[in-house]
């Protein structure tokens, strides 16, 4: 038994001889809020369906609940919501017909907070899923997975096809299920300031691998971009170890570095720049500079 | 468990109600031959074979259809969200292929044996031998519906059709070839078990 709800050891995965995973370890304590981000194609959606078990992985393993994600048994599911990503309900069902079957299927099911989340939504129990709005499919979907009180809940990208105020309700959603004591969420998202609103921790992938992994606020501390002006040209080499990006415009030098700290700074003042300013960087800013191609990955953990 | 063989005999109610409409007219037929022809059995056979031969179809068919049905719609993606497993899914589908089978044998069985109560010398062999025949019916049904589970398991729309039909039609001359006998029962048994293991086997290890 360990506190992570989620566990990822070394996994490996490869789609018709491509490496679309390549040795991703992370882990989720209980509690935390996860966002895991990357770019389309980037593997984020794989390594949600690898551990519900539904994609086999090429290597490695992945545990949710302390439960391998191969041996996921009925009574563990049970205590896992999920929205998948384009929310693949059962598109020939009435609304009405899913709700009774994701009922009589569930171990508990909460019909006083369901029941909450249909009239805040408005869904139409007599319609077809396929006559639903992509919008009002994430809606049920999210409805759904938040009915059973789930202990972990996997969010994969369920924002998408949102207008502002359901996506708006979904976030205060979320931010009263994170309340209640205990629960943990893993986010995958492409709308940055979500997840920069909710997640605690925040795990990057580029190129198949997890570039970065550590808590939210470490990674704004530990990403720097500096406009660095020298008195003459810049030099060649900066001997900066973890430099994500580096433009040289005239005597102006816009450098992106991971990993800050005083070593860094020190190495930086040997060559007596006249000024060093720090840019401010978002998520979103960050976001871009990590998934930027690099011909030699930084590691922010 | 009960509601995911609920959903499948929901979802698959057609062909229950084809199985039903066919047993009665194969029922119809097995009447009328045996009070107005004379029991003659070569007209019976022209009749009943074709509607025989439409029921085994069906039961490739059916099996084919959920399990295309289900990869088309990521129904068991969806389904294994809930607290459901892969097994309990797959279970759920082959009891439902085994009630559509006996909406067909069980009221035939039923029929032949009044049948043979009131125009059949009551003499054991008889008796044996009509369970022999439903026994073989049952089987034929299952190695059909099996073999479209098998199959049907495919992201093409046109793979499982020919394959299934040629199968199916393999399947069924084999009865007229082997009979009734234990050595037909042997091979649909055998058949049904690799179908079987076959389309578990790829079930549980490909991605939903």
């Amino acid at each position: 038994m360990n506190d992570n709800v989620i566990n990822v050891e070394n996994l490996v995965k490869y789609f018709d001889g491509r490496c679309v995973l390549d040795g991703i370890n992370f882990n989720v304590p209980q509690g935390c809020i996860y966002g895991l981000l990357g770019r389309n194609g980037a593997g984020k959606t794989t390594i949600i369906r690898i551990l519900l078990g539904i994609e086999p992985a090429t290597r490695g393993r992945t545990c949710l609940l302390d439960t391998e994600s191969t041996n996921l048994s009925p009574g563990i599911r049970g205590r896992i919501g999920c929205v998948a990503e384009g929310h693949n309900l059962i598109q020939s069902y009435k609304v009405g017909r899913l709700i009774k079957l994701c009922k009589n299927l569930s171990l508990q099911w909460n019909d006083e907070s369901f029941d909450h989340l249909m009239e805040t939504f408005r869904l139409p129990k007599d319609r077809k899923i396929k006559d639903l709005s992509m919008g009002m499919r994430a809606q049920l979907n999210l409805s759904l997975a938040m009915a059973i009180d789930p202990e972990l809940l996997i969010l994969d990208d369920p924002t998408l096809g949102l207008d502002t105020v359901a996506r708006r309700q979904f976030l205060e959603l979320a931010i009263e299920v994170i309340q209640k004591q205990g629960r943990t969420i893993l986010f995958c998202s492409h709308i940055l300031s979500d997840v920069e609103r909710i997640a605690e921790r925040i795990g990057i992938l580029a190129a198949g691998k997890l570039v970065v992994d550590c808590p939210l606020e470490q990674l704004k501390e530990r990403v720097r971009k500096l406009r660095i002006i020298f008195g003459e040209a810049p030099p060649a080499n900066l001997y900066l170890t973890e430099i994500i990006n580096q433009q040289i415009q005239g005597r102006e030098m816009t450098v992106t570095v991971a990993n800050w700290n005083r070593q860094k700074q020190a190495i930086l003042e040997t060559f007596k720049p006249s000024s060093c300013t720090e840019i401010p960087m978002s998520l979103e800013d960050i976001f871009i500079e990590c998934t930027r191609p690099n011909p030699q990955p930084v590691e922010i953990a | 468990m009960l509601t995911l063989i609920k959903r499948e005999i929901r979802d698959n109610i057609v062909y229950f109600l084809g199985a039903a409409i066919l047993t009665a007219i194969l029922i119809v037929i097995t009447v009328s031959v045996a009070y107005n022809m004379g029991r003659d059995y070569g007209v019976y056979a022209g009749l009943s074979l074709p509607v025989i031969v439409i029921l085994m179809i069906g039961f490739s068919g059916m099996g084919v259809s959920q399990m295309y049905t289900d990869k088309a719609r990521k129904i068991s993606a969806f389904l294994t969200a809930l607290p459901v497993s892969r097994n309990q899914i797959l279970l759920a589908r082959i009891v439902t292929g085994i009630l559509a089978i006996l909406t067909v044998v069980l009221p035939f069985i039923i029929t032949s044996m009044a049948l043979a109560y009131l125009f059949v010398p009551p003499i054991p062999i008889f008796s044996s031998m009509i369970f022999d025949i439903f026994a073989v019916a049952f089987l034929l049904g299952f190695a059909c519906y099996c073999l479209g589970l098998m199959t049907g398991w495919t992201a093409s729309k046109i793979t499982p059709i020919p394959g299934c039909l040629v199968l199916t039609f393999i399947l069924t001359s084999l009865i007229i070839v082997k009979g009734f006998g234990s050595c037909a029962k042997g091979i649909l048994t055998l058949f049904i078990v690799a179908c079987l293991i076959r389309t578990w086997q790829k079930f549980m290890s490909t991605s939903l």
